[in-house]
C-alpha cells in the first residue's frame, strides 16, 4: 500500500519535474495504441523524452477532452483529434498550427493519402493535425462463400450473373438477399446476409452513409445546402429498412457495431458494411468463428472516410517535445513498424509496400478503400448533425417516421446548423 | 397473542419471508453467476448461441491487472469511496441533527443544498474543472475526495434526518436534564440512536462514491483514474471487451464477500437497536 | 429546573449553526459555486467556441429551447420514467425490507446479495445487460426460446425499449430503496406494534395502522431521494440505447448532454437545466412540505 501511494506520488512528481520531460498523450482505445506503446521504449532511448500515454474509450473522450482544451493549461502535451471534432476544435481555436513546424524541420507531409490529409490534417488551408489512424468504411464479407463452387452456381442459376467480391450495390444487395437462409427450417433466418447497426445516433449514421453514397447521393452541394433528401436518400432508407428486415437479425435496428460485429464474428452473417479495421479482430481466434474467412470490398459509390490526426492543443504544456514525439511517431521507420504489426496505416506507400503486403494481403483493397474513401460534412456542427440525422434515420428504419418526412426534417436541421456555421448563405 | 394458533400455520408463516427472499435474491444472482461464467470464458464463448460447456479459465482475471491499471483504478476507488464516506458521514449527521432538532436556515437551506445535486453532473463539470484547475486540485486524490465528498453530503443529510425525529427527543431532553450538554446529547443519545440509519448512510455513500462516472472522468488523470473509468475502457474501437470486462466487474462485487464477517456483527446490531430503547 | 437558562434559543441556534457548517463549507466549495455558474450561465450567450459573457440574452435562452421541437417529448419520457421506476422500485423495495426484517436467519446472506448488484456502476450495468439481451446472441432470448417464448427484440422493439430500461434499472438500483426503508423498518420502537397486536389486530392491520405511519419520514425521503436521482438517469441511457429506438428513451439528461457537447451551446444546456432544477424543486418543496406536517 505505502509503495503504491510513493510511486504514485512521485509520478506525479515526474510529472512535473524539469529534469526529465514527459509528453502525455490522450489516445483512444485502438490496437494501434498499443503499437505505439510498444516502441515508446526506443523514443526514450533516442531523445531521453518520457511518454505517458492515457488510453480512454472513445465515447467518453470528446468529454474529457473539452474542459482540457478550452482551459489555459490542459494536462495532455498530444491528443489524437477524430475528423468529427476537426473543425469544433479548429474553430475554437484550441489546435495549434503545425505549418511552421513542418517547414522549419523539413516534414513530407504529401506522404499521407490526400483523402485523409484533407479529413484529419489540414483545415482551410492550415495545418492542424498529422493523419494518425484511418477507419474508413467497407463491406466486410465471407470470401470463403464466394469462392465456394456450389454457392457460385446456384447464385449464377438464380440471377444470371457471377457470384464474385461485389462491385456495384446492386449486385451486393443480390448478394444479400441470396445469403439470407433459413437453414434449419424452422421458419426462421438463421443466417443473415448482413448485418445493420440501426441504434440512434452515431451507429446509424454512419453505415447509413454507405448506403447513400452507393445510390449516387450526396450529403450536401458545394453551395453547402443539403442534398440527402433526394431519391436517392429515399431508396438508401428503403434498402436499409428491407436489410433489417428481411436479411438481418432480429433486433438489428437497436445494434451498434459491437452486437453486429458479434453477429459476423460467430459467423452468422455473409456481410458486415463497417469500419475497415473491424477486419483484423475477425481473425482474432478469442473473438471470433470465421478466421481466415473475411474480406474486405469497397463500398459502391464510395465508402465513408474516417480517420484520426496528432494534434498540439493550444493548452499542452510542452508543446516543442510533443512535436519531437509527433515526428518522431510518424517517421518512416515507426510508421512501417505498425504498419507490418497490423495498424491502420494513413501514409500512402505503406499500402505499396512488399513487406506489409506480404504479411497483410488485404492491403490493396484497404489502399483502393481509402482512396475512393467519401468524406462525411465535416464542420463546426457535424456530431449535432450526426444525432439529428440517428434520429430520424432510426424514426424512418423503425417504422415510425415516413422517410421523406425524416430526411426532411434531417436535412433542415442540417440547413440550420450550415447556417449557423457559417458554411451556407 | 395469538396463542391459539397451531405450530404448522407458525412455520408456514415464518417460510413465506425466506420463500420471497429466495426468489428475490435469484433474480439477483443469476445474471451474475452467468457473468463470472462469461468472465471464465472468453468473447466467442460469451456469444455462442446454444451455449456450450466450454473449459473454464483464468486468463481474464489475470489479464486486467497485467495489462490494464486494474489494481490502480481499485485502490484510487477505494480511497475515494472509504475516504468520502468518512468524511462525509460525521459531517451530514452533525447537518441532519442541526437541521432536525434546531431547524438551522429554515427550509430554505436545506432546499438550497438538496438543489445542488439536483441538476445533471454535465452542467456542473465544465464550472468545476475550472475551480480544481486553478486549486490544483485535478488528477490528485483530494480532488477526487472533496468532489465526492460533495456529492454525499446533501443525500445523507436528507436521510439523516428521519432518523434524528421521533422518541429520540425525549431521550435527548432527559440527558439534558441530568446535565449533559447539547453536544454530548446528540453524540451519546441522538447517534446511537439513529445508527440503523447511519449504517444505511455510510453504504449508500460508499455505493456513490464507487459508481460515480463523470467527475472522475473529467477530474482525473491516469494516476487517479476510478473503477468506472478504467472499466468503460474496455470499449474499444473493435467492440466491448466483454469478457475482460465481465471479470473486472466481478473483481469489483468481490470485496462484499469480504465484509461478510463485519457485516454479520454490525448489521444484526446495528439493525436491531431500535429494539434495544 | 436550573437548566431552562441554557435553553434559550440563541445558544440553540448558534449550536444548530455550528454543527451545520463545517458541512455547508465543504458544499460550498465545490457544489454551490457551479449551481450559481449554471444559474448565472443560463442567461447569457455562452458557448464553448466563444467561452465569454458579453451577450447578455435575459430570457431567450429559456425561449428558444421549447423551439426545439423534441424538449417536450423527452420531458415526458422523463416523468413517465421517474414515475415508473420509483414506484416499481419503492413497491418491491419495500415488500423485500419487510421480509428482511422479518428473518433471524441468512439476514446477513441476503443483504449481501442485495448489495452486490449496487457495486457495479451503471454503465457496466449497461453493457452486461446489453449482453444477456442481445437479440440473436443473448442468454435471455436464449433461455426463453427454449421455454417456447418468441424472441424480444428488448432494444429495437419501440413499445419494449422503455420497460427493458426500466427493469434494469429497478435489477440495478432496488437494493438501493431495500437499504434505506430496511434501515427504516429497524429503528421503529417494537411497543405500538406489540400493543397493537395484543389488542387484537391482524399483521395487515397493524402494518396499515402502526408501522406504516410510522415510517412515513423515511419513506417519504426515500422516495424524494430516488426520484432526484432517477431525474439523472444518464449512463444507463447513454450505453443502452441512446435515446432510442426513436425517441422512445430520450432521457432529459441525456438532452441536456447533447445540448452542452454536441450542439457546444451551454448557455441553452443551462436554461434546461435550471427548468428542471426549478421543477425538482417544486416537487422536492411539497414532498418536504408534507413530511413536515408528520413530524
Amino acid at each position: 500500500m505505502k509503495r503504491l501511494l510513493l510511486t504514485a506520488g512521485l509520478s506525479l512528481a515526474l510529472g512535473t519535474a524539469a529534469q526529465a520531460t514527459t509528453v502525455h498523450i490522450l489516445m483512444e482505445n485502438v490496437p494501434d495504441t498499443q503499437f505505439v506503446k510498444d516502441q515508446l521504449p526506443e523514443f526514450k532511448a533516442k531523445t531521453g523524452i518520457d511518454v505517458d500515454i492515457e488510453a480512454i474509450s472513445y465515447i467518453d473522450m470528446h468529454s474529457k477532452l473539452v474542459p482540457q482544451l478550452s482551459s489555459p493549461q490542459g494536462s495532455y502535451d498530444a491528443i489524437v483529434v477524430d475528423f468529427y471534432w476537426v473543425a469544433e476544435f479548429t474553430q475554437a481555436g484550441w489546435l495549434m498550427p503545425l505549418d511552421d513546424l513542418i517547414k522549419r524541420d523539413n516534414v513530407d507531409t504529401n506522404v499521407y493519402l490526400p483523402a485523409l490529409m484533407n479529413l484529419v490534417g489540414r483545415v482551410n488551408g492550415v495545418t492542424y493535425m498529422l493523419p494518425f489512424y484511418n477507419y474508413s468504411m467497407g463491406i466486410i464479407y465471407r470470401k470463403d462463400l464466394v469462392a465456394d463452387p456450389k454457392e457460385q452456381a446456384a447464385f449464377k442459376a438464380k440471377y444470371g450473373i457471377d457470384l464474385k467480391i461485389p462491385t456495384t450495390w446492386d449486385e451486393y444487395q443480390k448478394q444479400v438477399e441470396f445469403f439470407s437462409r433459413d437453414t434449419n427450417g424452422d421458419g426462421k433466418l438463421d443466417f443473415f446476409g448482413t448485418v445493420n447497426q440501426g441504434q440512434r445516433g452515431d451507429c446509424i449514421s454512419m453505415q447509413w452513409s454507405n448506403y447513400l453514397y452507393a445510390n449516387g447521393g450526396q450529403y450536401h452541394n458545394k453551395d453547402w445546402k443539403a442534398t440527402f433528401n433526394s431519391p436517392a436518400g429515399i431508396k438508401a432508407i428503403e434498402d436499409y429498412k428491407t436489410d433489417i428486415a428481411k436479411h438481418g437479425p432480429a433486433g438489428a435496428e437497436s445494434y451498434c457495431f459491437d452486437e453486429a460485429s458479434n453477429v459476423f464474428g460467430q459467423g452468422k452473417a455473409y456481410s458486415f458494411v463497417t469500419f475497415n479495421i473491424l477486419l483484423s479482430g475477425f481473425s482474432d481466434p478469442k473473438s471470433s468463428q470465421v478466421v481466415g474467412k473475411a474480406d474486405i470490398a469497397a463500398n459502391p459509390g464510395g465508402g465513408l472516410n474516417g480517420g484520426w490526426g496528432w494534434a498540439i492543443p493550444n493548452s499542452s504544456p510542452e508543446k516543442d517535445a510533443a512535436w519531437t514525439f509527433i515526428k518522431w511517431i510518424e517517421s518512416k521507420e515507426t510508421v512501417k513498424k505498425r504498419a507490418l504489426e497490423g495498424g491502420a496505416p494513413t501514409q500512402g506507400w505503406l499500402f505499396d509496400d512488399p513487406e506489409i503486403i506480404a504479411k497483410r494481403p488485404e492491403m490493396p483493397q484497404l489502399k483502393v478503400l481509402v482512396a475512393t474513401a467519401q468524406e462525411f460534412p465535416t464542420f463546426t456542427y457535424t456530431v449535432d448533425f450526426v444525432e439529428s440525422l440517428g434520429r430520424e434515420l432510426n424514426l424512418a428504419v423503425t417504422g415510425q417516421k415516413d422517410a421523406k418526412q425524416a430526411l426532411d426534417t434531417a436535412a433542415s436541421d442540417f440547413n440550420k446548423l450550415a447556417v449557423k456555421a457559417g458554411l451556407q448563405k | 397473542m395469538s396463542a391459539g394458533l397451531a405450530a404448522p400455520s407458525r412455520t408456514l408463516r415464518g417460510l413465506v419471508p425466506h420463500l420471497l427472499l429466495i426468489a428475490f435474491s435469484a433474480s439477483i444472482l443469476l445474471p451474475l453467476v452467468w457473468l463470472l461464467r462469461v468472465a471464465l470464458t472468453d468473447k466467442l464463448t460469451a456469444y455462442r448461441i446454444p451455449p456450450e460447456l466450454a473449459p473454464l479459465r483464468l486468463d481474464n482475471f489475470v489479464e486486467i491487472f497485467v495489462h490494464y491499471n486494474f489494481s490502480a483504478y481499485f485502490l484510487n476507488s477505494i480511497v475515494a469511496a472509504v475516504g468520502s464516506t468518512a468524511i462525509a458521514l460525521p459531517l451530514a449527521t452533525a447537518m441532519a441533527y442541526a437541521f432536525a432538532r434546531h431547524n438551522t436556515g429554515g427550509s430554505g437551506l436545506r432546499l438550497v443544498v438538496l438543489a445542488s445535486q439536483m441538476l445533471p453532473p454535465v452542467i456542473l463539470v465544465l464550472p468545476m474543472y475550472s475551480l480544481f484547475l486553478m486549486a490544483h486540485l485535478l488528477n490528485t486524490w483530494t480532488g477526487l475526495l472533496l468532489a465526492h465528498l460533495a456529492i454525499n453530503i446533501p443525500f445523507l443529510a436528507w436521510i439523516l434526518i428521519a432518523f434524528f425525529q421521533g422518541d429520540v427527543e425525549q431521550l435527548e431532553q432527559a440527558a439534558r436534564i441530568d446535565g449533559a450538554t447539547r453536544f454530548q446529547a446528540f453524540l451519546y443519545v441522538a447517534v446511537p440512536v439513529a445508527a440503523p440509519g447511519l449504517l444505511a448512510a455510510g453504504i449508500l455513500a460508499f455505493i456513490l462514491s464507487w459508481n460515480e462516472f463523470l467527475f472522475a472522468l473529467i477530474l482525473t488523470g491516469k494516476a487517479t483514474n476510478t473503477l468506472p473509468v478504467g472499466l468503460a475502457g474496455f470499449q474499444t474501437q473493435r467492440g466491448v471487451d466483454i469478457a475482460l470486462l465481465s471479470a473486472a466487474t466481478v473483481v469489483t462485487i468481490l470485496p462484499v464477500l469480504l465484509v461478510l464477517p463485519f457485516m454479520r456483527r454490525y448489521l444484526i446490531k446495528g439493525l436491531s437497536l431500535g429494539a434495544l430503547k | 429546573m436550573t437548566v431552562a437558562a441554557d435553553r434559550l434559543p440563541s445558544l440553540d441556534r448558534r449550536f444548530g449553526w455550528a454543527m451545520t457548517a463545517p458541512g455547508l463549507l465543504a458544499l460550498s466549495l465545490v457544489v454551490l459555486f457551479p449551481l450559481f455558474f449554471a444559474i448565472f450561465t443560463s442567461g447569457f450567450e455562452y458557448t464553448l467556441l466563444h467561452r465569454k459573457y458579453d451577450t447578455f440574452v435575459w430570457l431567450d435562452n429559456y425561449r428558444s429551447i421549447w423551439s426545439e421541437g423534441y424538449l417536450g417529448q423527452s420531458l415526458w419520457v422523463t416523468t413517465t420514467f421517474v414515475v415508473a421506476v420509483v414506484l416499481l422500485e419503492f413497491l418491491i423495495g419495500f415488500t423485500v425490507a419487510l421480509m428482511l426484517n422479518a428473518v433471524q436467519r441468512f439476514k446477513d446472506v441476503y443483504y449481501l446479495i442485495l448489495l452486490m448488484p449496487l457495486l457495479i456502476n451503471p454503465v457496466v450495468v449497461g453493457l452486461i445487460w446489453r449482453m444477456f439481451l442481445h437479440p440473436e446472441l443473448g442468454i435471455v432470448n436464449y433461455v426463453l426460446s427454449l421455454l417456447h417464448l418468441g424472441p424480444v427484440n428488448w432494444l429495437g422493439d419501440v413499445r419494449v425499449a422503455f420497460w427493458t430500461v426500466v427493469l434494469v434499472d429497478i435489477w440495478h438500483q432496488v437494493s438501493f430503496m431495500i437499504v434505506l426503508l430496511l434501515a427504516g423498518l429497524a429503528s421503529l420502537p417494537r411497543e405500538p406494534y406489540e400493543a397493537a397486536r395484543m389488542d387484537g389486530a391482524s399483521i395487515v392491520q397493524a402494518f396499515f395502522y402502526v408501522t406504516l405511519p410510522l415510517m412515513r419520514p423515511v419513506i417519504v425521503v426515500t422516495l424524494l431521494i430516488r426520484m432526484i436521482f432517477a431525474v439523472k438517469t444518464f449512463d444507463l441511457i447513454f450505453v443502452m440505447t441512446r435515446g432510442g429506438p426513436g425517441t422512445s428513451t430520450d432521457l432529459i439528461s441525456y438532452f441536456i448532454y447533447r445540448s452542452a457537447f454536441y450542439g457546444l451551446d451551454l448557455g441553452k444546456a443551462s436554461a434546461i437545466s435550471v427548468v428542471l432544477l426549478l421543477v425538482v424543486l417544486a416537487l422536492t418543496g411539497y414532498l418536504y412540505r408534507y413530511m413536515r406536517s408528520l413530524a
